[in-house]
């Protein structure tokens, strides 16, 4: 039998129910502490252009911090104003822009399942690609390659001019056939519907991220220290954002002419039957020539001749980090010189991913990034990528003349499908991979 | 009278665990929260051998359950008025309870060799019929091209959209590019892991048409949720008519006219 | 220590409060201080020094799981607490997160958590108070075995801080995807940390076990023969062996582990492996390997995990039945026998993993009679409680449903080790069940009985019973609610470890369950805070006991609450195996060990059988 509890001193109550006054208190404090809802989702400002633009003028009085937060504050109202929020997205109707889609694809994923058709970027994307398309989620840091940062306007795989934007095709595929080789996966098992609002809200975030870049351009080279931009429908619509949206609207007609498929070539045959053989030794000869592939990917097309450059997202970062480590070092700077120059520090170490080389790829891998089917190998070589090192072989323009021409390129197509069957007839990605091998 | 009522409480808790776990049990299919359809062959077997498990582990979980509900219910000192039972233990109830637990698990492990010969030890003599690459985070198919060999320039290369023909052996020699994953296919009865550096045959028959998921069974980093395939079993002829599709395209040479939808296929 | 009077133990008892005085009283100020409490290396300090710390590490461990469960209910919302990490996003985690919450949680819970609260804090305390010593055979490696987990709680607690956060490779930790630093977020300091973390755990379990094994073998008092030992300390002892046999293997798979990562070592990666454009290293290696390794230490692991519970459960059913155990060198055998087999199943954790499937077959055997002992166990559990005069104190409760839960959890095992049904069940919830069912609701439950028991012993006073209660009554039920139903996830065949898996055809009407479970969860994580309460106030402020509260039979209830140094007032010698309760033919209802043989007892006892 248990004994009765004994009270340490006659006359006092055992008090072990009031001991428990800790509990709500324990209580409350857990509840202060975490419970509170976190504020919705925001957009970044492109935080490396904000501050590039923002070099003060020489002898600027006012202190140069609160100065430029004034100047990013008008551009993030503006940008407000004009696209609206990761929860709410406005298409103004000057874009293009499916409203439908963009509301299917913003917003937080809803946590009930019935009916849960909303928060797709927030989904699918954005933990690599960032709310605001920055390339900068909390992954992003960790992949190689970095995922891309729609901002610029820049996209490589694509059908286009090399200059021009994707259209809308390109981006569908895109989202089908992911990018293989990188950490985009494939998203061909999402409904189409689906597919569709993920690529007008990319295009969406991409057509807000060259907004901005254009009106940090236009600050720079128009406004003065006291100057604000004009919050005109004519300056904003007209001036800053017609021509971003004409050249979205012009992708759908800008695809580089396909050249009629030679004679002496068949795909559907490997490299070194005879239908192909004189192909692929023109081709040879082409990657080793006018081509001028030897120079990046090496003569064994392993991926290592000259490997020390930048794609052009990279490239941005690198140079203007060599401008303000050079303008640091240089030292006579007045004081917003100086404010600007410790930001613009702050800011790539800080707010922008630490730039990586990019490497030629190893094209005995059979792995291409921007799709394997001949189509796919024609574009890029003809266009070459756009935001990286890779130059194409084919006209710069309409009308123009490239170094190769045209029919001659699939040549090269061919030779480059060859390229991973050319060791004992192995497939390349089944060869164990040597120190030198690179991607 | 208090102290009483306290163990009937108490009892009647200690009820609750076998009466709602044989209602959870018996309620879940219901509900559809029960096994998933199975298309494939041996699936039957394996999940006759749940269902044999069930039944015996289901027995077993009444009957101690229930014992242990009885004994606190019956020897609460509340009710008990003598002493307890000075009892050490009783040799034959040992052996009886020893023996008869071993028989049966020795049977349950024997009985269950052959099923899992079936699936993972008695490969059909047969080429595969499809190459899966798992790799972060996608399922990389490489179906042999016309030629009917694998690792030859005309192999069809494909994501997450894997076809089989149904009432046929397939053999799927399953890799992986980078860390471990595991080729899961909840309809199929099927789980292999994908080993980087091994190549492991998986084999079975589909007897159903049909669309279902290909789930990724082992963690592979942070997108191993996001590994989701799509395994359709087709007719042989459907099966065939795709394939010859799919090669069609993979050697495309011409943008698609703009009638024609991406997505198709 | 004096030698013992001639009379049995007085029946009357007034307890005492008070821990007599150190031998080092002298030295004044804070090196006394640090050497009483600190650096102490008296073994009860020790385990009280464990039990705190683990019990703190249980709730933070408690509190991944509510993060874990959060997202695997409503996925991509905006967690609490969690969410301000995520403002940019909302407050929705990202994936790497999730993936280091259920890696952390189980860390926690297995390494800082389960296995040094049973053997550091139960072990240390009861271990020389049980056998009638006054200390443990090495005192000053038994300080060093706990201390040597601060720089694990430092290396795991820092973990969470560096760039790429904590580990996030599942606490199995496999290759590649833990070798190469390029693999995941967490795969470079996180995961180094972690492995180092784990070294140190390992080298403070070794220390204790050697402590533990010398300590029952060589310092039982007089007359405490091995057969007259409680079954705590059976289970002390045999856990000690497992951890002593198996712990090298994963201490020196840790180590090529961390080989591979900093030193390009290819134990684990094949030739030529690449992870996110990244090579590791030499190559040459075989995943497989880290997977033979790691499991020849993990499955004794989780009889480490079980077993003392166990034998506490054993101990604490028949003080409040008021009889023998039933059984009790059957019980000792399975214990053994639990053991000895917990080497030759460690393949059942690999059915899938690509190894030979024969040895599927040779595994399936050994695993199927791993469950043999335990079923034994059971049946001598229940025989423990027929016939007796049971009181429903909240120790006994958690004991009882230590017993309910755990022929839940290991009757779900025999699906498992069932290789063709594994086929479909493995990596699914149904394996989350099993093992939350042995390790939560049963070894926490024997946890939670054995600090309502033990808890006299430790501070001199009881918990209060009525709220002990509640918590019992509240955590069997949401314990319930949250892990039953997991076995039927697991027949759906939804897969563990999944950030979101209501995109699959097959699992997305899944989520109303899984609500339901979660919310199970914070109600059982809410309930915490009331035996927190209880414990924390009552070794203050709770009523005074005396030295035998629960009228038991073992040798630490005839020293002092708590007590002092040396333990016992005078030197006890043995008399009696442990469960000399309800004995015939004697007055009062209990025999204490040490008390001497009585010619009228023994004649009336052995007329009564």
């Amino acid at each position: 039998m248990i004994k009765p509890r004994q009270s340490p001193l006659p006359g006092m109550k055992m008090v072990s129910r009031s001991g428990l006054r800790v509990v709500p208190v324990l209580a409350v404090l857990v509840a202060a502490v975490g419970c509170g809802r976190t504020p919705p989702a925001a957009f970044r400002l492109n935080m490396v252009q904000a501050t590039k633009s923002a070099a003060p003028e020489a002898g600027m009085e006012k202190p140069w911090a609160g100065w430029a937060r004034e100047r990013q504050a008008q551009v993030a109202t503006i940008l407000e104003a004009m696209f609206g929020t990761p929860d709410e997205p406005v298409a103004l109707a000057e874009t293009g822009l499916d409203h439908a889609k963009l509301a299917l694809a913003a917003g937080p994923v809803r946590s009930d399942i019935v009916g849960r058709k909303n928060g797709l970027y927030r989904e699918h994307c954005a933990h690599c690609h960032g709310i605001s398309g920055d390339g900068m989620g909390p992954t992003a840091a960790f992949l190689n390659p970095y995922p891309r940062d729609y901002r610029p306007g820049k996209f490589k795989f694509k059908g286009t001019w090399r200059d021009a934007r994707p259209s809308r095709d390109d981006l569908v595929r895109l989202l089908h056939q992911g990018v293989p080789g990188s950490s985009m996966p494939s998203f061909a098992l999402l409904p189409p519907a689906q597919v569709d609002a993920l690529v007008e809200y990319v295009r969406y975030l991409s057509i807000r991220g060259e907004t901005e870049l254009a009106l940090y351009s236009y600050a720079e080279q128009e406004l003065g220290t006291d100057d604000r931009f004009p919050e005109t429908r004519e300056f904003l619509v007209d001036e800053i954002l017609t021509p971003i949206v004409e050249k979205w609207q012009g992708a759908e007609e800008a695809a580089i002419p396909i050249a009629a498929v030679p004679a002496n070539v068949d795909f559907s045959k490997p490299g070194d039957d005879p239908a192909n053989r004189e192909s692929v030794a023109r081709g040879r000869t082409l990657f080793h020539g006018d081509g001028g592939c030897v120079k990046c990917h090496g003569v064994t097309a392993l991926g290592d001749g000259q490997a020390n450059d930048y794609d052009d997202w990279n490239k941005v970062i690198v140079e203007w980090s060599k401008e303000v480590s050079g303008g640091l070092a240089a030292g006579k700077s007045d004081a917003a010189r100086s404010a600007w120059l410790h930001a613009a520090e702050d800011v790539i170490e800080g707010d922008a991913l630490r730039p990586r080389t990019i490497p030629p790829r190893n094209l005995r891998l059979g792995l291409y990034r921007g799709g394997r089917r001949p189509l796919d190998l024609y574009r890029r070589l003809y266009t070459g990528i756009n935001g990286a090192p890779m130059p194409g072989v084919g006209p710069s323009g309409p009308g123009g003349k490239g170094s190769v021409p045209d029919e001659e390129i699939w040549h090269i197509v061919n030779y480059i499908r060859s390229l991973p069957y050319d060791f004992d007839g192995e497939l390349g990605v089944d060869r164990p991979l040597v120190a030198k091998d690179r991607f | 009278m208090g102290k009483r009522l306290a163990g009937i409480f108490w009892s009647l808790l200690f009820l609750a665990v076998p009466v709602l776990g044989v209602l959870t049990f018996a309620v879940a299919p219901a509900y559809d929260h029960w096994l998933p359809k199975d298309v494939s062959e041996h699936g039957g077997s394996i999940d006759s051998l749940f269902y044999f498990i069930l039944a015996l582990t289901g027995v077993v979980f009444v009957v101690t359950e229930v014992v242990l509900f009885w004994f606190m219910w019956k020897y609460d000192a509340a009710k008990q008025s003598g002493p307890a039972t000075y009892i050490q233990g009783s040799h034959t109830l040992e052996v009886v309870w020893t023996i008869i637990p071993a028989a049966t698990l020795l049977f349950l492990a024997i009985y269950q060799m052959n099923a899992w010969a079936d699936v993972k030890m008695r490969r059909p003599a047969m080429e595969p019929t499809v190459e899966v690459v798992a790799r972060q985070f996608e399922w990389r198919l490489r179906y042999p091209g016309r030629d009917g060999s694998l690792g030859t320039p005309d192999d069809l290369f494909l994501v997450n959209d894997l076809h089989l023909p149904v009432d046929e052996d397939v053999l799927i020699q399953l890799k992986s590019m980078d860390v471990l994953h595991s080729f899961f296919l909840p309809n199929v009865r099927i789980k292999q892991d994908a080993v980087p550096g091994m190549k492991i045959p998986v084999w079975f028959k589909a007897r159903d048409v049909g669309e279902y998921d290909i789930v990724c069974a082992e963690l592979c980093g942070w997108g191993h949720y996001k590994m989701k395939g799509r395994v359709t079993f087709e007719s042989r002829a459907d099966f065939d008519a795709w394939l010859e599709r799919k090669y069609a395209e993979q050697g495309t040479t011409q943008p698609p006219a703009p009638a024609d939808d991406v997505a198709a296929n | 220590m004096t030698p013992p009077p001639t009379t049995a133990t007085p029946a009357v008892d007034h307890g005492s409060a008070v821990v007599h005085a150190p031998a080092h009283a002298a030295e004044g100020g804070i090196g006394h201080f640090l050497s009483t409490y600190v650096f102490s290396k008296d073994h009860k300090v020790i385990g009280l020094q464990f039990l705190f710390s683990t019990l703190l590490w249980f709730l933070i461990g408690g509190l991944l799981a509510l993060a874990v469960r959060w997202q695997v209910a409503w996925p991509w919302s905006d967690v609490p607490v969690v969410g301000k990490l995520f403002a940019q996003e909302g407050g929705q985690m990202a994936p790497e997160f999730y993936t280091m919450l259920f890696t952390m949680h189980a860390t926690v819970m297995i390494f800082l958590v389960i296995i040094p609260i049973l053997a550091g804090a139960f072990g240390n305390f009861l271990i020389p108070l049980m056998i009638g010593a006054d200390d443990m055979a090495f005192p000053t490696l038994n300080m060093l075995s706990y201390w040597f987990m601060w720089p694990a709680f430092v290396c795991f607690g820092a973990s969470f801080f560096v760039e790429g956060g904590a580990a996030s490779g599942g606490w199995t930790s496999y290759p590649t995807l833990s070798t190469n630093p390029a693999s995941s977020p967490a795969s470079g300091m996180g995961q180094t940390l972690w492995l180092l973390g784990l070294t140190f755990v390992g080298v403070s379990s070794m220390l204790g076990s050697v402590n533990y094994m010398t300590t029952i073998i060589l310092m039982r008092a007089p007359g405490m023969t091995m057969f007259r030992l409680p079954m705590t300390i059976w289970a002390m002892f045999i856990t000690a062996v497992l951890q002593a046999f198996a712990l090298p293997v994963l201490t020196a798979a840790g180590f090529m582990q961390l080989s591979d990562r900093m030193l390009g070592t290819g134990f684990f990666s094949p030739e030529g492996n690449v992870v996110n454009n990244a090579i590791a290293g030499a190559g040459g290696g075989q995943p497989l390997l880290w997977q033979h390794l790691f499991w020849f230490y993990s499955h004794p692991a989780v009889y480490i995990m079980i077993l003392p519970a166990m034998g506490m459960v054993s101990d604490i059913l028949t003080v409040f039945a008021r009889k023998p155990l039933f059984g009790y060198r059957p019980m000792v055998y399975s214990i053994a026998g639990i053991a000895g087999l917990g080497f030759i199943v460690w393949g059942h954790h690999m059915f899938m993993s690509g190894m030979n499937p024969a040895l599927g077959i040779t595994f399936m055997v050994s695993t199927m009679m791993i469950a043999l002992p335990s079923a034994v166990k059971t049946f001598n559990w229940l025989g423990t409680l027929w016939g007796g005069k049971i009181q429903f104190t909240t120790s006994m409760l958690f004991a009882i449903s230590f017993v309910s839960m755990f022929i839940i959890g290991g009757l779900s095992g025999i699906f498992m080790a069932a290789t063709p049904v594994d086929i479909f069940i493995h990596d699914t919830y149904f394996i989350v069940a099993h093992f939350h069912y042995v390790l939560f609701a049963g070894t926490a439950m024997g946890v939670w009985a054995a600090i309502y028991f033990w808890f006299p012993k430790m501070f001199g006073r009881t918990m209060n019973e009525f709220w002990g209660k509640v918590h019992f009554f509240l955590t069997f039920i949401f314990l319930n609610g949250t892990f039953f139903t997991m076995h039927i996830l697991g027949a759906v065949g939804f897969p563990r470890r999944l950030a979101d898996a209501y995109h699959y055809e097959t699992f997305h009407h899944l989520q109303p369950l899984n609500a339901f479970m979660t919310y199970c969860a914070i109600g059982m994580v809410a309930t915490q805070v009331i035996f927190a309460a209880n414990f924390i106030y009552s070794m203050f402020w709770g009523p005074v006991a005396g030295r035998n509260p629960w009228n038991a039979n073992t040798l630490e209830w005839t020293a002092p609450s708590p007590p002092g140094h040396g333990n016992f007032d005078y030197q006890p010698v043995v008399y009696r195996g442990p469960y000399e309760y309800s004995v015939p033919g004697v007055e009062k209802d209990h025999l204490m060990q040490t008390d001497p043989p009585n010619a009228a007892a023994v004649a009336a006892a052995a007329a009564a059988h």
